[in-house]
């Protein structure tokens, strides 16, 4: 027993850091954790709770005819509204509320630019502009419409 | 808009080539994805070092046995931390053990590592210093170094003579278990690379191997240029027997290794299946400098030129030294760039094959050249810690 008392110690050590560790991991590991796959099942509760940002096209619609008609019929039609405007739910909400952001004249060139500008990396069908060429210092919506951009 | 982002989108967009698709834009993996490897085969490859010496007895080996295994130890406790920084919530990395997920090798990980942490390598360690610890503990003249040996003796401080006669069988028995966990422990991160079987650079079988392999070669060269710096530092020779022998093994490691590897991109060329046109692009273009010229010209073949020299013709000590000391070297940066070259340039290229990404190192920030150049640095500040508290070479008398 003198030999291995060493050895007992240390093998002491290590039972006891797996208990701690089990005792921990019971403490610690959420009870409903892996009930419904390898999470937390209460997350789903968590996340359905969190505030909705996006209101969803067929929301602003109703209010802006408008725009919506004119988008209808371009070649804009299959990106949503809140893809240029940003997540607006709480105005769809409110709309008296805080104005809605729309681009800026000033901006106006680098928004559209993030999608049309030339680059290889897109289709070739892609309709494209080169920034520097294609009239260039003038905001994009002196001339293009931006709910029906064909002129 | 988010001006910056914008900035940054159209400033990446310019050097990108041919199509990508967007979710391609930003590399995922960055530097440190290319340090974790590589911190991991220094591991891997200082312990089978080792247990060259324990398990087949090579005695010429002994002056390496203890710092091996100290660099063993000093870079595994490094070796998650490009993971955690890389990932960002340390915090959570417990989450991985609290929740085993059995089907996902990453999540498994955490044992193995544990396991080869714990069971292996520290006990290992433990087992074979306890004589010294024993003594240390009532000789060494600093009362703090006493105090933490008391503590390491476990309260044992009157061993038995058979009592280290038992210790030596059952480290000889860890070192068997070990050496399998070691090449578990690299063969895992060689298989989580070889089994994503969306990337034709990464997808093979062979994966696992070729890094246990360059694994073997980057540990070994590591404790060789490490047993000739501490040798010069403490003003000691270097046994030319053992560094003669370490260096044989660098060698057999690094053809191995040099060989699995252009096996591997011979039988690519060979098979030339699809995405074979855009990997010779890839090896011709954005990596021939880290692939051609610093892993198979510098790192590869420049080491097995020197030691081989070595080896054919009868050299002075002074310049079989100096080749081991170069060779050791390059090989440490050429391992660097083979894992430079697997982790980044296997994001280089576009899944559809028509296009190349592109990756921008920066400087500071969490994933940047400074903090990798920072967890590299630590693994050999532990090894100072350890070697100042474990010293493999005998101690000199205390107030002698
Ligand atoms: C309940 C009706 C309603 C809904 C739904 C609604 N809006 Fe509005 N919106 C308004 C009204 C009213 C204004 C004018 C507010 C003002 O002038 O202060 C307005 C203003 C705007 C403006 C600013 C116009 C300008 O001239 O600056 C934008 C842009 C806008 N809405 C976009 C949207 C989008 C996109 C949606 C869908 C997510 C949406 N709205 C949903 C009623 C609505
Ligand atoms: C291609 C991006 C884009 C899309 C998609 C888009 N808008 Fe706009 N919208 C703009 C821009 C740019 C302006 C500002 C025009 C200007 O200042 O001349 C604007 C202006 C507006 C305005 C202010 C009045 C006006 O006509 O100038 C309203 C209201 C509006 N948008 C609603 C909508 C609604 C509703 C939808 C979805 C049916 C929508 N927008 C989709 C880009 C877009
Ligand atoms: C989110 C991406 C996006 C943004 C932002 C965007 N567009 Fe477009 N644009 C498109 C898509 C998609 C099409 C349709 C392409 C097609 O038909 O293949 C298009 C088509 C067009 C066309 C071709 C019209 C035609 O029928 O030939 C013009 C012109 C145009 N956009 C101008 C603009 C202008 C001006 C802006 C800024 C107000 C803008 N776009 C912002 C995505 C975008
Ligand atoms: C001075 C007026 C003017 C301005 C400003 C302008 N455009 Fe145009 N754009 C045109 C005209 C006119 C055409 C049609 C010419 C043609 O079809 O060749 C056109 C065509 C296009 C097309 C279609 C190209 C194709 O291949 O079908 C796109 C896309 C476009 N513009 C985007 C933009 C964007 C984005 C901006 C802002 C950065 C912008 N334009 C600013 C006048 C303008």
């Amino acid at each position: 027993m003198k030999d291995i008392e060493h050895l007992v110690r240390v093998a002491v050590i290590f039972l006891t850091a797996i208990a701690f560790f089990l005792v921990a991991r019971a403490m610690i590991k959420p009870p409903d954790y892996g009930k419904l796959g390898r999470y937390r099942a209460g997350a789903l509760d968590d996340i359905k709770a969190l505030p909705v940002k996006y209101a969803g096209q067929a929301s602003c619609a109703g209010c802006h005819k408008a725009q919506a008609k004119e988008k209808a019929g371009s070649s804009h039609r299959g990106m949503a509204c809140e893809s240029c405007h940003g997540a607006l739910a709480a105005h769809a909400a409110a709309p008296k509320g805080p104005k809605p952001s729309k681009p800026s004249e000033a901006e106006m060139r680098r928004f559209c630019l993030r999608c049309h500008e030339a680059s290889v990396s897109r289709p070739a069908k892609f309709p494209t502009v080169d920034d520097s060429k294609h009239n260039p210092d003038v905001a994009c919506s002196m001339c293009h419409k931006p709910h029906a951009p064909k002129l | 808009m988010h001006d910056a982002v914008v900035v940054a989108l159209r400033e990446t967009l310019g050097k990108v080539t041919g199509f990508i698709y967007p979710n391609e834009l930003e590399l995922q993996w960055s530097i440190l994805i290319v340090l974790y490897p590589y911190l991991t085969g220094l591991v891997a490859g200082a312990f089978i070092l080792a247990s060259l010496e324990r398990v087949f007895n090579v005695k010429v080996l002994k002056p390496t046995y203890r710092l091996s295994l100290l660099t063993a130890l000093a870079f595994l406790v490094i070796a998650p931390l490009p993971l955690q920084v890389h990932l960002g919530h340390p915090e959570r990395s417990f989450n991985i053990l609290f929740t085993p997920n059995p089907t996902s090798a990453m999540a498994m990980f955490g044992f193995v590592y544990l396991w080869y942490l714990m069971a292996v390598l520290l006990l290992e360690i433990w087992l074979d210093y306890r004589k010294d610890i024993v003594g240390w503990a009532d000789s060494d003249p600093s009362w703090l170094k006493r105090l933490i040996y008391k503590v390491m003796t476990l309260g044992v401080f009157k061993p038995t003579a058979k009592s280290f006669e038992i210790d030596d069988k059952v480290g000889r028995a860890l070192t068997v278990i070990g050496l399998p966990s070691a090449i578990l422990l690299h063969g895992y991160v060689g298989f989580i690379f070889g089994s994503i079987k969306a990337n034709p650079w990464w997808s093979t079988p062979l994966m696992p191997i070729i890094f246990l392999f360059s694994a073997m070669a980057s540990g070994i060269a590591g404790v060789l240029l490490l047993y000739m710096f501490l040798c010069w530092a403490r003003d000691v020779e270097i046994e030319m027997p053992c560094l003669d022998t370490v260096a044989k093994y660098f060698l057999t490691a690094v053809i191995i290794a040099f060989s699995l590897e252009m096996l591997e991109t011979v039988q690519k060329a060979y098979e030339a299946e699809e995405h074979f046109d855009i990997l010779q692009l890839l090896i011709e273009g954005k990596l021939y400098l880290s692939l051609i010229v610093v892993q198979v010209w510098l790192g590869s073949l420049m080491p097995i030129l020197l030691v081989g020299l070595t080896q054919l013709f009868e050299l002075p000590d002074k310049v079989r030294k100096v080749f081991y000391a170069v060779s050791g070297s390059l090989s440490l940066v050429g391992i660097f760039a083979m894992r430079w070259n697997v982790v980044v340039g296997g994001q280089f290229f576009s899944k559809s094959l028509m296009g190349f990404t592109t990756y921008k190192l920066e400087l500071a920030g969490r994933e940047g050249l400074f903090s990798a150049f920072v967890i590299s640095i630590l693994p050999l500040v532990v090894l100072g810690v350890l070697l100042w508290l474990l010293p493999p070479w005998e101690k000199k008398p205390a107030k002698a």
